[in-house]
């Protein structure tokens, strides 16, 4: 199954999604990390990443751009985090998918799904804010709008985590 | 503890004072610092978390020290932390460290509200 985790900034997203992966069983877990570490606060965050998932038995593998190239052992349990750097580094990175990015990171995630047992992606609420932005920030969040969208529509689970509590938007079965 | 949250101008407080029957608040955005401690109710949670933090005091266990000298507070904050994440460092550190000090007074709470158009969704109730 698919399930799209979002929220916030600092609502426990993370530690949401990493507790339903925990939740799947025992099956081999793969973390997909996508922040590029380019400063400090990056590092530290990334830091901050790994002492939180230290004793899961995560296998991580990083990506920066281009998902679809990502393999997947069958059966695995994958957590990707999150969507909000993934479709940055694919918008503004060189190797990145560019003005392709939405159908680049939707043919990833259905990649990634279909050799994946359970598939939780983190994506971030970047929507709601009484800010004039720039075009290019106007068009990051129109592209990872979209693929939020996308992800939820073929979604078997949505949740939104607000403070750490769990407000389901979409659930089947 | 009881936890009321929103956007800006939702009527997040009159909404507060028809569920808990509070008519006394205090206003984070001018209050002393320790009136977190011993007030019934304050308002603009949020103003207070960002005064604290832009005159540099430690915050990091802020929601310990409300939930171990003030548990039963009620207290009513924008949701913030919505939006695309913001150049300016302090702003990146402050909607942050906002959400988990959030966080950690929501699950110690016994109701979180969220409150759109004056309109509020009880997101947890124990």
């Amino acid at each position: 199954m698919i399930h799209l985790v979002t929220g916030g900034s600092g609502s426990g997203k993370s530690a949401f999604a990493e507790s339903c992966i925990l939740d799947f069983g025992p099956a081999q877990r793969i973390y997909i990390a996508t922040m590029y570490p380019f400063d400090e606060e990056s590092h530290r965050k990334i830091a901050r990443h790994r002492e939180m998932r230290k004793s899961k038995a995560f296998d991580t593998i990083e990506c920066f751009t281009g998902l679809e190239q990502v393999d997947i052992p069958g059966g695995a349990n994958v957590l990707l985090e999150c969507m909000s750097n993934l479709v940055a580094n694919e918008m503004y990175q060189e190797a990145g998918a560019h003005e392709e990015t939405v159908a680049a990171v939707m043919r990833g995630v259905r990649h990634v799904a279909e050799s994946a047992g359970n598939l939780v992606i983190v994506s971030n609420e970047i929507f709601s804010d009484g800010v004039e932005y720039d075009a290019e920030t106007r068009r990051y969040q129109e592209y990872l709008g979209k693929i939020n969208c996308e992800i939820a529509r073929v979604a078997d689970r949505v949740s939104e985590v607000v403070y750490g509590i769990v407000v389901e938007a979409k659930e089947i079965g | 503890m009881k936890l009321f949250i929103g956007g800006a101008c939702q009527g997040k407080r009159v909404y507060a004072e028809t569920v808990t029957g509070i008519t006394e608040w205090i206003d984070g955005n001018v209050c002393e610092y320790d009136e977190i401690y011993s007030c019934k109710a304050m308002t603009h949670f949020h103003m207070y978390v960002r005064r604290c933090m832009e005159e540099k005091k430690d915050v990091s266990e802020l929601a310990e020290h409300i939930i171990e000298r003030n548990p039963d507070v009620v207290l009513v904050a924008n949701e913030i932390g919505y939006g695309v994440v913001p150049v300016e460092a302090f702003e990146r550190n402050y909607r942050e460290t906002f959400g988990r000090i959030c966080t950690k007074l929501a699950a110690y709470s016994s109701e979180v509200h969220r409150v759109v158009c004056g309109l509020g969704t009880v997101i947890k109730h124990d």
